[in-house]
């Protein structure tokens, strides 16, 4: 019996012995890359990604290891600029005022969808826009939603100096809003607009459906490594194709996928359909490849730089708005040519709309 | 009216002991002290002298029997009892001057008045007779100073003063001298003595020091657990209580004397000798205010 | 050297000044070789600025208008303080609350068991319902910092005054003290400067829930501002507040040393 037992010892070592030393081997050769992300409608995907192995499939095509990793949104893209990660989601304004300002080289290769209406302006005792003039406005100060508001005001002729804005975490923004009547007016975003919403006698004066291909959502890869590795680029855009085609299938299929993104979310599938009802995904990676390789995409940068420069994003010591160069796939480069540091990158969503990364 | 300024009159301290029981202190206590008297309470160790004292202070209720102070129930500590306690007599946070005014401003100055200024005339005169007091302690060199500052015989003196100042009806002190090496318990029972024909006050004085207990004393009350007839719960009574007439002013080489040595042992064996158990019937009680209500009870 | 390690070392003169400033310095010194290196590799680096960009960091902090004209460290600073005295003021109506429980049976057993349980609430998990009761205005920011400390307070006094020798108390009656007289003309001032002791050790609690209280929301103030630039990575105004707050606690917890070592010299026996 005691040889028996002995045997068997001598035998799971030996497995455990060979497998550590074939895992280190393997990871030893290939590369591996961490991607940050955040919980966002449009982000969902990744999480699924990652969760059906489909992101592992294309790395390995690749020959490299990709890891996913959850963080809290600011969190998440102060890791990027520490190159803790090498890839990390976030919106094009952020992509220009934390890393590209920072010095820390950003592409943009996957455009993932545009905010069109998931941010919005909500305000109580049916109020509109310009009845906001000396009123208090809670909102996340230098977000999305702040630039969201400074456009609402301008739209309607008011100044940013016109109301004053109360910084409120993204955490207490929804239930402070909804406890407290005296509170008139808020701007946030998904899924806390619905949560608000949902409330009686709120209205959504404004919202990111008015300003659609402003806030942008985008794959933001360090260029110092996509340079290096390009196969990063190709494997995450491989995956994100696929899922983005088991997605638009509408079926029984893409309602299974969803449910998991919904889970990975925290909300149901219904609602989380609701939020990407607002979120105008690009399904297609040529719709992706044209927005992003068309004319339209610098106009509407342009709107975001300035308001990043007005507001010391770019640094406070910034002369002008052009010091960080942005340059887009036809070669252009709005700002300094010198100082590139955010590429509009359509490359890799070229290759999966021609069908090359098959 | 009242020829005793104290009286007890059947006294008897119980506390909660274990197993919901009640662990008798002081067993029926009977004592009447006239003013003018230094009475001196001596016992062995767990008789239950400082519990006698806190009685009479009020700090403490009797479980039976009355205490009173001048014909008056005593409630609770009250301005015509003074006390000094062997420790922590005086504010530390007042310098000595300012402990010796304290009953004075206390009387004079409600709360609200504190804040809402002084009467200028009537501080100096307070400070005038603190003063007064500290000169005859010795101390008014030392008003500015803090307690801390002061040694521990210059810090009981100070805490005579303090009492002393209000004019108490009875100076009640607890084992004072506890603290205190030898010379300067000397030197502070000669003090006492002086203080209290001085002043003619009544004082009750607790020790454990069977010596200082003869020396200072005109009377002498020994408190003893031990005697015939009680078992462990019984409780002390009072075994003896003789006059003890030394002159005044008495110098310390008395202590020497034969009859001071047969007082001592007299006391030594009938009150603090566990072995030695008296007959209650036995006890001498010699004094003009004892109540020789010596009537022998059933002990079971 | 060889008497670094004696528990009865007498360090000299000038050991005195230059030991209690090495570690400042050594801090000082490896965070520019950081900011240096990082700025070789990547002259925009805004992680670890260097010491020039700090200084002008400052400078704009405390001297430039910020783009809606103010001097923005000023504003800051000001509104910070501000809730910070008035937390104190509340704070300190816990010592009446702890020198009264410590003193009286009845409200012992009426406020002790409760504050030493609301001692144990974590104070900042409550945030999200002091947002919702008292909105997100200087009621709820005031608030946490209350909730956070005052138990503390609260009980560190009850205890005082409980362990204040009861013979002093009677010694007080005896030359005619009332009970409120007691209470506030004999335990109060004996108890009062190590009730304040505490309160400076409390300090770093202080700043902590204010901090916390600003982060989530506000339109002014130390903490604000830290999170608010947070989002475009300005740690050349992050470190420059970090530095300031840290002074700002130091001296207020200097100052009430140097308080209580003078007024009350009767407490170092």
């Amino acid at each position: 019996m005691a040889k028996i037992v002995r045997n068997i010892n001598g035998i799971l070592m030996a497995v455990l012995f060979a497998s550590v030393f074939l895992i280190s081997a393997a990871q030893a050769k290939t590369q591996t890359f961490t991607v940050v992300w955040s919980i966002y409608a449009g982000w969902m995907p990744w999480d699924y990604a990652g969760h059906s192995k489909i992101l592992d499939k294309w790395a390995q095509k690749y020959g490299i290891k990709i890891e996913l990793k959850k963080m809290d949104y600011i969190p998440s893209v102060e890791a990027y600029v520490a190159k803790k990660a090498d890839a990390c989601v976030m919106t094009n304004m952020e992509a220009l005022d934390m890393p590209a300002a920072s010095g820390i080289s950003t592409s943009a290769i996957i455009m993932g969808d545009f905010s069109n209406g998931n941010d919005a302006l909500l305000t109580r005792n049916n109020i509109g826009i310009k009845d906001l003039k000396g009123k208090d406005i809670s909102l996340v100060e230098l977000s999305v939603s702040h630039y969201l508001l400074v456009r609402a005001l301008e739209m309607n002729g008011l100044k940013e100096n016109d109301v004053r804005i109360v910084n409120t975490s993204d955490a207490d923004i929804a239930p402070a809003f909804i406890a407290n009547k005296k509170q008139e007016a808020v701007v946030t975003w998904n899924p806390l607009v619905m949560e608000i919403m949902q409330q009686p006698g709120i209205k959504n004066v404004m919202n990111s459906s008015s300003i659609p291909g402003e806030i942008l959502d985008v794959m933001a890869v360090r260029t110092e490594v996509l340079q290096k590795h390009p196969e990063l680029g190709k494997a995450l855009a491989g995956a994100w194709y696929e899922v983005m085609a088991t997605m638009s299938k509408r079926g029984a299929e893409a309602d299974k996928a969803m449910e998991i993104m919904a889970q990975a979310a925290g909300c149901s599938l219904t609602e989380y359909k609701a939020q990407l009802k607002t979120t105008a995904m690009y399904y297609k990676a040529k719709d992706a490849a044209d927005f992003t390789g068309g004319s339209e995409i610098k106009e509407k940068m342009n709107y975001v730089r300035n308001f990043c420069f007005s507001h010391g994003l770019l640094g406070e010591n910034a002369r002008s708005v052009d010091e960080v160069g942005i340059q887009y796939p036809d070669g252009s480069v709005q700002g300094d040519k010198k100082n590139i540091q955010l590429i509009f990158d359509s490359r890799f969503m070229v290759m999966a709309a021609e069908g090359k990364l098959e | 009216m009242h020829s005793h300024i104290l009286e007890l009159n059947g006294v008897y301290q119980k506390y909660p002991a274990k197993k919901k029981k009640m662990r008798t202190i002081l067993s029926d206590i009977n004592l009447q002290v006239s003013p003018g008297e230094l009475v001196t309470v001596v016992g062995p160790t767990g008789c239950g002298k400082s519990t006698l004292l806190r009685l009479i202070l009020g700090s403490e209720r009797p479980y039976q029997g009355s205490v009173k102070v001048n014909g008056a129930e005593v409630k609770e500590p009250a301005r015509n009892r003074g006390i000094v306690f062997q420790q922590y007599s005086l504010f530390s946070n007042l310098t000595v001057r300012k402990n010796v005014m304290f009953g004075l401003e206390l009387e004079y100055f409600s709360l609200p008045g504190r804040f809402f200024g002084f009467n200028k005339s009537k501080l100096k005169e307070f400070k005038e007779k603190a003063d007064e007091y500290l000169q005859r302690v010795g101390l008014l060199e030392h008003s500015e100073k803090y307690p801390h500052e002061l040694s521990g015989g210059m810090r009981q003196r100070a805490a005579i003063a303090q009492a002393m100042v209000m004019k108490p009806e009875i100076l009640l002190m607890d084992e004072p001298h506890g603290a205190l090496d030898m010379g300067t318990r000397e030197e502070m029972q000669i003090f006492v003595l002086e203080q209290w024909k001085q002043e003619n006050l009544t004082v009750i004085f607790v020790t454990h020091d069977l010596e200082e207990a003869v020396f200072l004393g005109s009377r002498i009350v020994v408190l003893s657990q031990f005697y015939a007839g009680n078992t462990s719960s019984g409780g002390a009574k009072i075994v003896k209580d003789v006059p003890v007439g030394w002159e005044l002013p008495r110098p310390t080489s008395i202590k020497h004397s034969k009859k001071f040595s047969e007082i001592m042992q007299s006391i030594r064996h009938e009150g603090l000798d566990p072995h030695f158990l008296q007959e209650i019937r036995d006890f001498d009680l010699r004094h003009n205010d004892s109540l020789s209500l010596n009537t022998t009870e059933n002990w079971d | 050297m060889i008497s670094v390690f004696k528990i009865n070392a007498r360090p000299g003169r000038f050991a005195c000044f230059v030991l209690p400033w090495v570690l400042f310095v050594v801090c000082f010194l490896l965070y520019t070789r950081a900011s240096f290196v990082r700025h070789q590799e990547n002259p925009r680096d805004k992680l670890v600025p260097t010491v020039t960009q700090l200084i002008d960091g400052v400078k704009r902090s405390a001297f430039e208008e910020d783009r809606k004209g103010d001097l923005r460290l000023w504003v800051d600073s000001w509104a910070s303080t501000k809730r910070f005295f008035i937390a104190l003021i509340i704070i300190s109506l816990g010592i009446l609350i702890g020198l009264n429980m410590g003193a009286f049976p009845y409200l012992e057993l009426f406020f002790y068991r409760f504050f030493l349980f609301f001692d144990k609430v974590p104070a900042l998990a409550l945030l999200p319902i002091l947002f919702i009761t008292f909105g997100l205005g200087e009621v709820s920011k005031v608030a946490l910092i209350v909730i956070g400390v005052m138990p503390t307070i609260v009980l560190d006094t009850f205890l005082r005054a409980k362990e204040f020798p009861r013979e002093l108390n009677i010694k007080a009656m005896t030359l005619g003290a009332s009970h409120f007289e007691i209470l506030y003309r004999v335990i109060l001032p004996n108890i009062f400067p190590k009730v304040l002791d505490t309160l400076r050790l409390n300090l770093k609690a202080v700043v902590l829930f204010l901090i916390a209280g600003e982060s989530l929301a506000a339109t002014a103030g130390l903490g604000y501002r830290i999170f608010v630039v947070r989002r475009y990575l300005a740690m050349d105004i992050i470190i420059p507040y970090v530095i300031w707050i840290s002074l700002l606690a130091f001296s207020a917890d200097f100052l009430l040393r140097y308080w209580i070592r003078h007024k009350y010299q009767w407490l170092n026996k």
